[in-house]
């Protein structure tokens, strides 16, 4: 039962961080192979407050996800003047560097040691430290993702996005500003993704720069396509069942060593048939131009 | 240290340039990026270590020269095959389906994670070795330390480089790559086979791969991740000279490794890759076509 919630907590986590990738990607069709490095900017943000500063969890989150919102500018910065494949392995650098920082800043991060021994979330004085009480909270910032993406992508600035992914040119034309658009949509994106990382760090309470390595990002991509580009639905479903699915090879009996590279094996034949078969996913409308 | 800082970078840049005109032969036909070919620069490193293996495990540690040559022969034939077999499977669908750029691009990453933790899979994600026999002392040379095997490194792939090159430039199949690259339309009017020709630069670009795999573990370790790093700076070695550049891709190469290696000077090891990304990035955003790109 515990083992059932914990995988609920961190689909919740992957939905997160889905369902913002799928606003950069699917909505305003700017491809990002760097999104893990929004979530480790949170993570770390937020955890190193709490452990040096003894800042709480609740502000903590706040903090890191603002500056998470900072790095969105930095790693959106190149979609200004890049496009197509350039952006992709622009942004994919971008998420290498920040990596890197997390794993050779020892005198900050503590490097590949990790940060072990980080606060709980807790509300009015008691300790979320059962994780069905997390799961309550976790499933809180979800339906508060789920209802902002729906929010955006329905009102007027979401049709521009719109517009800015199917071509860009004559939205300019229309007088919209593209280049302030990509920008805020690369903002809001790195808000949610570090307050998921943030989640994820409060939860675990060790990180590592392991858990936020280029393989990652484009593990949650694969979920954004998987379930749908620009669906909102579909970013539910494609990150649940991308994080239920492989749990099941555990109860093949696999050996947990044996189990991770098959996931990532099932993960890689899942990406080539898609793109092959199915490009814009199980239930989207667009494809990569 | 400034001249040991040199040599470790040219050694490190002439892989570089090996991993990045592999990459920009095949870039100049298909005209995406393949990222799938660091795992086949791993999977010839591994192809020749399994053939060598047996001979490995002796106590007496000498490989006889014979089982040398098939080792290297496997391993770069079998990348090779390798290169062919992702084009057909993979590559091949999607062109029939006039798939853009970045789908392209994804589905090779696809390949990428999926052969490379196949490979984790056989052989386990230890690190293992080519090496054989005691250690040697590298000659002294202008104040730097180099070894036997960074010789080979560098007159092997200097000769590649050489061999490529007079290839694309003289002989037939050399050119039709060239006419393809240039205008595919044009070049099939004339009675070139586009796919004959994309096929040519799978195996060329493949094999440059493998054997860059192979040199690179006579000097240092292979594990089932190391073709992650060398296939990015490849890319970035391809696009700071000018992507589709024969001489630019040699140029950034060499380029990439001197800078990495004189980078760490300053700063720590850990740094290369950020390093080398940094000049990526500020290539692309200054100048895009790169040192020596046209357009």
């Amino acid at each position: 039962m515990e083992y059932l919630l914990h995988i609920l907590v961190i689909s919740g986590i992957y939905i997160i961080l889905t369902l913002s990738l799928n606003l950069i990607v699917g909505y305003t069709g700017l491809p990002t192979l760097g999104h893990a490095a929004f979530s480790c900017i949170g993570a770390y943000v937020s955890s190193l407050l709490a452990l040096n500063f003894g800042v709480s969890p609740w502000i903590g989150l706040i903090i890191g996800a603002c500056a998470g919102a900072l790095l969105g500018v930095v790693i959106g910065y190149p979609s200004l003047r890049l496009k197509g494949d350039y952006l992709a392995l622009t942004t994919f650098g971008l998420g290498v560097i920040v990596y890197s920082i997390a794993k050779n800043w020892v005198s900050v991060t503590r490097g590949p040691m990790g940060l072990p021994g980080i606060p709980q979330f807790s509300v009015f004085g008691v300790q979320l430290s059962e994780i069905w009480l997390y799961l309550i909270l976790v499933g809180v910032f979800v339906w508060v993702t789920i209802f902002v993406m729906r929010r955006i992508v329905n009102s007027p600035f979401g049709r521009i996005l719109r517009s800015i992914r199917e071509d860009e040119i004559a939205s300019e034309a229309m007088g919209k500003d593209t280049a302030k658009h990509k920008l805020l949509v690369f903002i809001i994106g790195a808000f949610f993704a570090a307050i998921a990382g943030s989640l994820y760090a409060h939860y675990i309470t060790f990180i590592d720069p392991s858990s936020f390595t280029v393989m990652e990002s484009i593990t949650i991509l694969l979920m954004v396509i998987f379930g749908g580009m620009g669906s909102i639905t579909g970013s539910i479903v494609g990150a649940t069942i991308l994080v239920v699915f492989p749990e099941l090879l555990r109860f093949l009996g696999m050996p947990s060593s044996i189990a991770a590279q098959t996931r990532q094996m099932i993960y890689g034949l899942l990406l080539i048939v898609l793109m092959i078969k199915r490009p814009q996913g199980i239930m989207g409308r667009y494809r990569f131009k | 240290m400034i001249p040991q800082l040199i040599v470790n970078g040219i050694i490190a840049g002439s892989i570089y340039a090996l991993v990045a005109l592999g990459f920009t032969v095949i870039y100049r036909t298909v005209k995406f990026f393949h990222f799938a070919h660091g795992v086949v620069y791993t999977a010839g490193a591994y192809l020749a270590y399994t053939v060598a293996r047996e001979q490995l495990s002796d106590v007496s540690g000498q490989v006889s020269i014979f089982v040398w040559i098939f080792a290297v022969f496997v391993g770069v034939v079998g990348a090779g095959a390798l290169g062919v077999v992702i084009n057909k499977l993979v590559y091949y669908p999607l062109r029939q389906r006039k798939a853009s750029n970045l789908i392209f691009l994804l589905a090779s990453f696809g390949v990428f994670i999926f052969i490379q933790n196949l490979i984790a899979l056989i052989y386990g994600n230890q690190i293992l070795t080519l090496r054989t026999g005691p250690i040697k002392e590298g000659h002294h040379f202008l104040g730097a330390v180099i070894t036997d095997i960074q010789i080979l490194i560098l007159v092997v792939s200097g000769l590649l480089l050489v061999i490529l090159w007079l290839f694309i430039q003289r002989t037939k199949l050399g050119k039709a790559m060239r006419a393809v690259s240039d205008d595919p339309i044009a070049a099939s009017v004339v009675g070139i086979n586009p796919e004959k020709t994309i096929l040519a630069s799978f195996v060329i670009g493949s094999v440059l791969a493998g054997a860059a795999g192979i040199l690179i573990s006579l000097e240092t370790n292979i594990e089932p991740t190391m073709g992650f790093s060398v296939l990015l700076k490849g890319i970035i070695a391809s696009i700071i000279g000018g992507i589709g550049s024969i001489p630019g891709a040699m140029f950034g190469g060499f380029f990439l490794g001197l800078a990495e290696n004189l980078g760490i000077w300053k700063i720590s090891a850990g740094w290369k890759d950020s390093i080398a990304f940094a000049i990526l990035i500020i290539f692309l955003l200054v100048r895009p076509r790169g040192i020596l790109g046209t357009k």
